[in-house]
């Protein structure tokens, strides 16, 4: 058709709904694994099976894993170019799909004494970068072939750098257990490692996305960019000072001084987004945008409590640990389960839908794409979310078991209703409206 | 190629009948959404051409609406040579939508 059209560039659905289906599915064990291990998510040792468990099956079973699969489709559609490889893609699904299987396995099963075995961790580890790797060769390949590199584009590449930087220095920490050879405390390392797969690879990868589709969701054009590009410069500072300086020099000061960019390009990045909805023409938000709403609320909540957890203050001292652990929950299970729980709504229905009705556009009567799931599951689910979420939090900065115990079941309700819509958008049956 | 503010009374009845085509993400049509900039219709070389735009660059659904576009047309219109033109000056903007469709957008 048309030069400028992008949508022919989308890979087969093959490719990328496999990952939302893996996603939901880790999702749902996660949440299962909060309820049973609830025990050990505030005990004052990070480094326990639960609690790795638990984190590992978030960030890359759920979140990692449903960012694959859309940029998959979100790359060839914003940056107008074929994806470089749709076979290599699968196999990317496939290697890091069973790496992460094995890997939370032994997380479980771990009890990190002296007898700890390391030979599975260091195999899932291999098979997780590998499968990194061959994600970045596939989608950094692509986007290099692109003329269209505008702010959005460049901080998904540049997440995507961090990812295969975060992914390299967690086999590194891995085989440091093992065989110790690096000089620096394994904390400092893990905070290393947090520090480039929150903000380097989560964050970076959000805001290139947002800035792509909140236009289009919320209806809203000439957004203030120059708040992007100042993000990205202030991200880029915080990330690398912040993580060379838990390797070279953790004091609290230079810790906290790295950390203050972060804060400065998190504070314009919400600061956009205030701006973004504020000044829409759309006024009535549907679930998917009001969830994406309150991620954004909840990730202002989440600064505050890093604020708190870098500064340390002495009144809060006795709840240092609590704070610490609420505060990476509320990344996880807060902010970024918010925003994909709420963007699946806005591009897995429309993904499944080109692929079953495009053919029949303007032929036949045929529904929306926001017919072909339950609105009011979805709805449903962002209320026992929401509830889920508090219960975390609070249990967590309240040490309180039976609280998480409590958040755990209505988290498993909530991705049990997810995982209704989810399954019911991907075995859609097509279905043609008679005429009345 | 008349103005889409200036149409002829068959341009006009393309422009009613385009309005059966509905950006599905918004579920207003393209025509209330300020997506179809001009229209033209030729009776003598029998042709109807269209310049259009999307509300935004690397719209998922771009070929979709295109598609409806020429399906509608080559439907309502046989024997018409159909053409279908996507351009992107002017820059859409939501100052564009029409009444109806800040209405329609305003329900939802």
């Amino acid at each position: 058709m048309q030069a400028g059209l992008s949508t022919k560039n989308a890979p087969s659905p093959s490719v990328v709904l496999p990952h939302f289906v893996f996603a939901a599915l880790m999702f749902l064990t996660a949440s299962v694994v909060m309820l049973v291990a609830a025990p050990q998510l505030v005990l004052p040792y990070h480094l326990n099976s639960g609690m790795l468990t638990l984190t590992h099956l978030m960030v890359l079973g759920f979140i990692t894993m449903i960012i694959f699969g859309s940029l998959y489709q979100l790359i060839p559609v914003v940056m107008e170019v074929k994806l470089y490889s749709e076979m290599l893609a699968k196999i990317t699904f496939w290697l890091f799909g069973s790496g992460l299987l094995i890997l939370v396995f032994n997380f479980w099963e771990a009890d990190f004494g002296s007898a700890q075995n390391w030979l599975w961790f260091e195999i899932s580890g291999t098979l997780i970068l590998a499968g990194v790797i061959l994600f970045a060769i596939n989608t950094l390949k692509s986007a290099f072939h692109s003329e269209r590199m505008d702010m959005g584009n460049i901080f998904v590449v540049t997440g995507i750098i961090y990812l295969v930087l975060t992914v390299s220095l967690a086999i590194l920490i891995i085989i440091n257990f093992a065989h110790p050879f690096i000089p620096v405390s394994v904390l400092d390392l893990l905070k290393m490692h947090l520090t480039l797969g929150l903000t380097g690879w989560f964050l970076f990868l959000v805001i290139g996305v947002s800035s792509k589709l909140m236009p289009m969701f919320l209806i809203i054009h000439k957004l203030p960019d120059y708040l992007l590009k100042y993000t990205y410069y202030l991200l880029n500072i915080g990330v690398i000072a912040l993580a060379t300086t838990y390797y070279f020099y953790p004091q609290p000061w230079a810790l906290m001084l790295s950390a203050l960019p972060i804060l400065a390009g998190i504070i314009l990045y919400l600061s956009y987004n205030y701006y973004a909805f504020k000044h829409r023409f759309r006024k009535n938000l549907d679930t998917g945008m009001k969830l994406s709403k309150a991620a954004f609320i909840i990730l202002a909540f989440t600064v505050l409590l890093g604020i708190f957890s870098m500064v340390s203050p002495d009144f809060l001292s006795p709840f240092q640990l609590h704070i610490d652990i609420a505060f990476i929950m509320s990344i996880l299970f807060g902010f970024l389960t918010a925003l994909i729980l709420g963007q699946t709504y806005k591009t897995l229905p429309f993904i499944v839908w080109l692929q079953k009705y495009s053919a029949k556009v303007g032929k036949q009567k045929i529904p929306l794409p926001q017919e072909i799931y339950s609105d009011r599951i979805a709805s449903l689910h962002m209320k026992t979310f929401y509830v889920a979420f508090t219960f975390l939090i609070l249990g967590e900065l309240a040490g309180l078991v039976w609280l998480i115990q409590a958040a755990g079941a209505m988290f498993i309700i909530t991705a049990v209703l997810y995982n209704y819509n989810v399954f019911k958008i991907v075995f859609h049956k097509e279905k043609i409206i008679e005429n009345e | 190629m008349s103005n889409i503010h200036q149409l002829t009374n068959k341009e006009r009845e393309i422009a009613e009948r385009l309005k059966t085509v509905v950006d599905p993400e918004v579920a207003v049509n393209i025509v209330d959404l300020g997506l179809v900039y001009e229209i033209e219709h030729n009776e003598e070389e029998k042709s109807i051409r269209v310049v259009m735009t999307l509300s935004t660059r690397g719209c998922p659904l771009g070929d979709t609406i295109m598609q409806n576009v020429e399906v509608v047309l080559e439907a309502n219109y046989p024997g018409y040579k159909i053409d279908v033109e996507l351009v992107w000056e002017p820059m859409w903007s939501p100052e564009m939508i029409t009444e109806a469709g800040r209405q329609a957008i305003e329900g939802m």
